[in-house]
């Protein structure tokens, strides 16, 4: 009789539910394009494809983060490491540097850092079958904690000219580097997640992990691996982050786990587990970051930015849970 | 025979006038005139998603009729919840314990009700105590009421229920299968309690799969199809077989399907096997071809055999040989890739995501089969879960719908079509009838008679008896965490088998 009322309840959500018709991306899509125009309007010289491109150099690090914090979200998972681990990163690349290792090797010894540490969380959570929240949490502390040791308050910025490739070269003096590095980056995860069989275990693993195990699915490794993913892409963040503003220090990445949660959570993830897709992230990053960058273009003073992430993190959370429930 | 109160005596206490209930388009059930009187049993039966849990949901105010009424009394009464329901007499016990088990057994038995109170306004817990010990005692339970409720078996925590309705001053109780977790020991215990509580003018309407109860307890039967009620009739007037083709709607001509040939070569062997104190010394042999059952009480230590040598649990000693070698299973991994498969015990919680595809659902186990270069071949999983579907014949939702739209039964069998797929040779199923109306059991009957047929070795768990001596070969019986006896086929006796599961020598004019 729990068939009855899931068909009761899935036909009640077609009549309710407003997005069903069109997909929850679509809709985030149109208000992006509405987002878009709207700010074009009210602000004189804010539209320009030169500006909007250029804008974009700012989202790029936390929008890596965002595409691997969708893989854990939807394992029913969370990191919340991921700004102090790219600190880390950061000031691994700097002062491996300065301390005289060759700036590719440095470079690469950092983006490993980075791999080292989210497989770190991942081996945390499943060997010790603790909650990521708990576990994140604490490394969030310790990978923070190593950076300010390491820099010891101080930054690194003699970097040899080519290092700026990575933060700010743009091809046709139009589009950044990062940018399409991004693409390529979202079209993959896109692939992993919708159409490998490790994309369709990570949302049984946030559906029902028991199940999941009896299925054969490797639980555990399949949870070391998003952690150990998104480690990766913290890395590559951290690089670009470091090339981007041309310095090393220990403050890097302040805050940035509750950006991408947002951004994720926006894009139509439950914070639970079970659903969420790599488009719906992409647009919950436009939107948030395009809507930071137009305020801060108007003039609005820097700090509505956070109060806007916390607000759109809140109204993610209840609009998911709310069509969830008429589903 | 149930004795029949005379109808002087008869009471009407509460009733269903013309009640329809719908969810969105779906018509749950329709137009249930349904009158219930003091001192009746009355069954309710009917096929998974016929509506009976509707019904009764109506009953007791957890959902409001979208047409017609509930009339206690005489009086149509609108409950907008179930403590409405319970504030008028009418009282649910659901089929799965629904007790709070760090609670002591007197808190639950007052959970919910005003509790007595001295003068100054803290609780009598000394009352309360006496209250919940005298409630026990009228049906025949005699426990210390201070102990945790998690400390009780199954059949003991059901009459902590009963006890907590009869507190709740019940004039009508609603069984949900309430026999679903108790050995036979309990369930004739369970009916004692029934007749008692009819005894003492309370009405019972009793929902249950099971239809030899039907004629062992009731008075009155009511066949539930497609939320419709199609017939209410007593129940001495009423015949197994004549049930079964109301509430399926044609006939069933056998329930149990299965064709006895040669059994062939040991394919599987377990010697010694220990896992902690779950169970210990566990050895059998399970041949080609045969049906081998598992039986016992619940918590004997049965799904924990299975689940060991399906990789999910250590073995702490002992040798599992597969076709002669031995074999070292320790993941579900390595279980598939030694041919062996599982349709485990709980098909919602471990044998199906239930958001996921009907499609999805039964390829998942064996997904790598399915793919091209790294990614999924979707037109290879469509068409083998196309086949699949017809072969164990899902029916009720497309195969692009979520398993959860299914009925119980039609998910079980999703859960087969799952094991299936990667074509083992031995199929370890835990309780593979559980909560599945009798047309899926049936088919699912045909489902492991074909298997074995084709050579395939099946182990069976089974807590219902009936399927036990009709389907399998030879059964194991276990008791505590051991084997202790075995019987072959030609030695199937309910009574000797039941009273090895439960380690007493059984009176059978009591059995």
């Amino acid at each position: 009789m729990t068939g009855n009322n899931t068909r009761a309840a899935r036909a009640g959500g077609l009549l309710t539910n407003p997005f069903s018709k069109l997909g929850r991306t679509t809709v985030l899509a149109i208000i992006f394009v509405l987002q878009i125009t709207l700010t074009s309007l009210l602000v004189p010289g804010y539209f320009s494809v030169w500006g909007l491109l250029d804008a974009s150099r700012a989202f790029v690090e936390v929008g890596f983060i965002s595409l691997a914090m969708t893989l854990i979200i939807i394992t029913g998972g969370i990191d919340l490491s991921v700004g102090a681990l790219l600190a880390l990163v950061s000031v691994t690349i700097g002062f491996s540097y300065q301390a005289g290792l060759p700036l590719g090797a440095a470079c690469a010894l950092g983006v490993l850092v980075g791999v080292a540490g989210g497989t770190l969380n991942g081996l945390i959570t499943t060997y010790f079958r603790l909650h990521p929240l708990v576990v994140t949490l604490g490394t969030f502390a310790l990978f923070r904690g190593i950076a300010f040791a390491v820099s010891d308050a101080d930054a690194v910025s003699s970097f040899p000219r080519w290092f700026s490739f990575f933060g700010q070269y743009k091809f046709g003096g139009m589009v950044p580097a990062q940018l399409v590095l991004l693409g390529i980056c979202a079209v993959i995860f896109w692939l992993l997640l919708a159409k490998t069989p490790f994309g369709r275990y990570v949302y049984a693993l946030g559906h029902n992990p028991t199940a999941s195990r009896f299925s054969g699915v490797a639980t555990e490794k399949v949870t070391v691996a998003v952690y150990a993913i998104m480690g990766l892409m913290v890395g590559l963040a951290g690089l670009i982050h470091t090339s981007r503003i041309f310095s090393a220090r220990g403050n890097a990445g302040f805050g940035l786990e509750l950006v991408a949660i947002a951004i994720v959570v926006m894009g139509g993830a439950r914070i639970l587990g079970g659903s969420g897709t790599i488009w719906g992230t992409v647009v919950g990053l436009l939107i948030l970051s395009y809507l930071q960058d137009g305020l801060s273009f108007a003039g609005v003073r820097g700090d509505i930015g956070l109060t806007i992430i916390g607000f759109a993190l809140i109204l993610g959370v209840f609009l998911n849970e709310n069509i969830q429930k008429i589903r | 025979m149930p004795d029949v109160s005379s109808p002087s005596s008869r009471r009407l206490l509460c009733a269903l006038r013309n009640v329809s209930k719908h969810f969105g388009n779906i018509q749950a059930c329709q137009d249930i005139d349904l009158e219930l009187y003091s001192g009746e049993v009355v069954a309710v039966v009917g096929e998974n998603g016929a509506g009976k849990s509707t019904v009764s949901k109506c009953l007791y105010g957890l959902y409001s009729p979208s047409r017609g009424h509930v009339e206690v009394n005489g009086k149509p009464v609108a409950f907008r919840n179930a403590s409405d329901g319970e504030k008028a007499g009418i009282v649910m016990i659901p089929q799965e314990l629904d007790l709070f088990p760090e609670l002591s057994v007197v808190e639950n038995i007052w959970m919910g009700l005003e509790r007595p109170r001295y003068w100054h306004g803290a609780f009598n817990s000394s009352a309360m105590e006496r209250r919940a010990r005298q409630l026990l005692h009228q049906l025949g339970l005699i426990v210390d009421v201070t102990t945790p409720a998690k400390l009780l078996s199954a059949a003991n925590g059901k009459l902590v229920e009963v006890a907590r309705a009869l507190n709740a001053n019940a004039q009508v109780i609603i069984m949900d299968e309430p026999t679903a977790s108790l050995t036979e020991r309990e369930v004739s215990n369970l009916f004692s309690v029934v007749r008692a509580l009819k005894r003492s003018n309370v009405a019972v309407l009793y929902i249950t799969h099971r239809l030899e109860e039907v004629f062992e307890v009731c008075d009155r039967t009511v066949v539930l199809r497609d939320g419709k009620m199609i017939s209410d009739r007593p129940a001495d007037q009423e015949t197994e077989a004549g049930l079964v083709k109301k509430m399926v709607g044609r006939p069933v001509e056998q329930l149990f399907v299965r064709h006895f040939h040669e059994i062939g070569d040991v394919v599987l062997e377990v010697e010694g096997l220990h896992s902690g104190s779950t169970f210990q010394d566990v050895s059998f042999q399970l041949h080609k071809g045969e049906i081998l059952g598992i039986s016992g009480l619940i918590g004997a230590g049965r799904s924990e055999i299975v689940e060991t040598l399906f990789g999910l649990r250590d073995r702490t000693a002992g040798t599992i040989r597969l076709h002669g070698e031995v074999a070292n299973i320790s993941c579900v991994r390595e279980a598939f890739d030694h041919g062996i498969g599982m349709v485990p015990e709980e098909r919602r919680t471990l044998g199906l995501i239930l958001p996921f595809s009907v499609k999805n659902n039964v390829t998942f186990s064996s997904l790598l089969r399915f793919t091209r270069g790294i990614f999924i071949d979707t037109a290879a999983e469509d068409k083998f879960a196309e086949k699949a579907a017809r072969e164990v014949t899902i029916v009720g939702a497309g195969l692009d719908d979520p398993v959860s739209a299914l009925s119980g039964g039609n998910q079980q069998k999703v859960v087969v079509a799952k094991a299936l797929a990667r074509n083992p040779r031995i199929l370890i199923l835990d309780e593979p009838t559980r909560g599945v109306d009798i047309g899926a059991k049936s088919e699912i009957y045909r489902i492991i008679d074909g298997l074995a047929k084709q050579g395939h070795a099946v182990l069976m768990v089974s807590s219902e008896l009936n399927e036990i001596l009709a389907m399998c070969d030879r059964t194991l019986v276990m008791r505590e965490g051991r084997l202790v006896s075995s019987f072959d086929r030609k030695d199937f006796s309910p009574d000797e088998i039941g009273s090895a599961a439960a380690g007493v020598a059984v009176n059978p004019s009591v059995a």
